[in-house]
């Protein structure tokens, strides 16, 4: 579903030349779990976003359900982002001026959705991220942990085939931060939609039911991992 | 375009402050805008009918050599047959008048003044000219043009008035050179004293009775204008054509429009009007560049939420649209507001003007305004403010955000 074929993303900085990776390959199916941890550096945030068509690889070839993202221009990245991604970011990124319910149908909204069927999704996936009967709230009036549920309706409602999350919990103290992982792997197993998610914070790893360490620009070992949910 | 909409009218209210300030600038801006248009052209129209009504009729005929030195105001260049000319035009229905206007030194007391007099017939003047209104002091030259003891009666405007210390009842003497250039002194008495809209009657004209100047001036029947009224709504164009059509018999004749006439005060106008767009050009560059900080400043607080949106997939020229439609807004507000000033204002010096009348006397501006300056409404000015504002608001709310969609998604998401 996705695949990483040997891809190397070097940036420049003035004179020096950063290799952030250095060859990485790596494929995911369809209704993974998957973390990429590693230490700051390593490289997990350039590969999510690579893998989020946000930025273009130096070389190498990644692919989403069979289409090379290499080739494709703007426009049609943006389209692919907007039909087959949902993003879950750090600092959640929720507009302030918008409530609670507009800033998740803005994803649907996106995609030429509206009236009553725009009103009933938005609904529906708000009540399912614990949201209910708080969707006239603006960011501002509600908890980091509400905030980034928030994110998360807004990267679910219109059925991404995947999620790709950098650092979900980061901004939240560790209690909020495992109930948003509980949250993400029950979407998960109710959806079959494919998460990845970025970090460095061992809690987190314990969730993922696939661990892929980076480090230094590479992975150092990909393995299939029994999700304890930092109960173990 | 519902979404878009909706996220621009909210972030309008985001930092209300800032877009209350810059919607206060733009507002001012649109209002001087529509303050100084409407009174230019007030001022304008105003001048326009002043130098029709008190200066040069809506047309004079004239000898083409005296047309030709009319500065100079040569009298042995004087029209013969006034009545041969009056006869040719009669059939069109047009009112006139004759004058004879001539330069000389005025006498009064111990001081003169150079001054341009003009030989009224009392009669049929005010057919053309509104003179008899004006007469604030005293009184309008009588048929006779003499006074009670037989001294030739004159009205000369306020300023001169005060200017020499005349009063109505004061002797005063012209000195002036004959149609064949014998010197000649006339002498006499202040009828009225006029106070015109019209400063150029106020401050350097004194009227005479025709009779009186054909006899001193040895005319012998001749003058050196007749002057022509007729409506504005008569197709200006259309009727010197015809008056042009019956003088075509006296190619000594020259036709001048009212507008050739006061061309010195036309080239004037013109210059001001160009210079009052200069400052408003001024006004809506200080608006501009405050509109566009607020939008850089929008965009900046706000890339990685830009960052965010196209992430999602949402195409750069809609978040461009976005902004656009923000700065609209404040366009929007601003011109709204400064329509309604203005406005307002301008209902104020249209319905009642600035009394400028205790600067007129010492200070030329170019205008045939006397006193009290009244606006004008200018309906194209009013609509093109309001659509002026709105459309430069969004145009220099372009280059904030080109800037921020001109960085990748990863640095826009990244930035702090």
């Amino acid at each position: 579903m996705i695949k990483v074929d040997d891809v190397r993303k070097e940036y420049h900085a003035g004179q020096t030349v950063v290799h952030a990776l250095k060859g990485v390959s790596l494929e995911v199916q369809a209704g993974e779990f998957l973390s990429i941890a590693g230490p700051s550096g390593s490289g997990k945030t350039t590969l999510l976003n690579l893998i989020g068509c946000l930025d273009k690889a130096t070389s190498g070839q990644i692919s989403i359900d069979g289409q090379s993202v290499g080739d494709k221009d703007k426009r049609e990245l943006a389209y692919l982002r907007r039909e087959k991604l949902g993003f879950v970011f750090q600092t959640f990124n929720l507009i302030p001026v918008l409530s609670a319910f507009e800033n998740v149908s803005f994803a649907l909204s996106l995609l030429g959705v509206d009236g009553q069927e725009l009103g009933e999704r938005t609904n529906a996936i708000l009540r399912e991220v614990g949201l209910g009967g708080m969707e006239r709230r603006l960011p501002g009036q509600l908890s980091g942990g509400q905030q980034q549920r928030v994110a998360i309706a807004r990267a679910l409602v219109k059925g991404p085939s995947i999620v790709l999350a950098d650092e979900p919990t980061a901004n939240l103290d560790s209690g909020t931060g495992q109930e948003i992982l509980e949250l993400m792997a029950e979407l998960n197993r109710r959806h079959g939609t494919t998460f990845i998610f970025s970090t460095h914070d061992r809690m987190v790893m314990d969730f993922a039911r696939r661990l892929v360490l980076l480090h230094d620009g590479l992975i150092t070992e990909d393995r299939a991992v029994r999700a304890t949910g930092g109960k173990a | 375009m519902k979404f878009l909409l909706s996220l621009a009218w909210k972030n309008l209210f985001r930092y209300g402050r800032r877009t209350f300030i810059t919607a206060a600038a733009l507002a001012v801006g649109i209002a001087a805008y529509i303050w100084m248009d409407g009174w230019l052209l007030g001022a304008e129209k105003e001048s326009e009918r002043n130098i029709i009504w008190y200066e040069s009729g809506s047309a004079k005929i004239m000898d083409a050599d005296y047309a030709e030195e009319l500065k100079s105001l040569p009298l042995k260049h004087a029209m013969e047959n006034p009545g041969a000319v009056e006869a040719a035009i009669a059939d069109l229905g047009l009112t006139h008048t004759r004058r004879i206007r001539f330069a000389g030194e005025l006498f009064f007391g111990e001081g003169s003044l150079m001054v341009q007099a003009i030989a009224v017939d009392p009669a049929t003047d005010e057919r053309v000219f509104r003179l008899p209104e004006t007469v604030a002091e005293g009184e309008y030259l009588d048929g006779s043009g003499t006074g009670v003891a037989g001294e030739a009666q004159a009205l000369i405007g306020r300023w001169l008035a005060q200017d020499l210390g005349a009063e109505v009842g004061d002797l005063l003497e012209i000195r002036t050179r004959t149609r064949y250039g014998a010197f000649q002194t006339i002498e006499l008495l202040v009828a009225g004293i006029l106070d015109s809209p019209n400063p150029v009657i106020n401050q350097g004209t004194v009227f005479l009775p025709l009779a009186l100047a054909e006899e001193s001036l040895q005319m012998e029947g001749a003058v050196t204008e007749i002057a022509l009224y007729f409506p504005e709504w008569q197709e200006p164009e259309d009727r010197m054509s015809e008056i042009r059509g019956a003088l075509s018999g006296f190619p000594e004749l020259s036709l001048v429009g009212w507008r050739e006439l006061a061309r010195d005060y036309l080239m004037i106008a013109q210059a001001k009007t160009a210079g009052s767009s200069i400052i408003l050009l001024l006004v809506f560059i200080i608006a501009a560049v405050g509109i566009s900080n607020t939008m850089l400043m929008a965009v900046y607080e706000r890339v990685r939420e830009i960052g965010m949106m196209r992430a999602m997939g949402m195409q750069d020229g809609s978040i461009r649209l976005a902004f656009l439609f923000e700065a609209g807004g404040i366009g929007l507000i601003g011109s709204a507001a400064g329509l309604a000033l203005g406005a307002a204002v301008n209902f104020y010096m249209v319905r009642w003007g600035i009394d400028l009348g205790a600067l007129m006397g010492d200070m030329e501006i170019g205008y045939r305004v006397h006193s009290v300056f009244r606006a004008a409404w200018h309906p194209q000015a009013l609509v093109g403010g309001l659509v002026f504002g709105v459309l430069a608001s969004m145009v220099v709310s372009f280059i904030p955000s080109s800037r921020a969609l001109k960085m990748g998604i990863t640095d826009c998401l990244r930035h702090t």
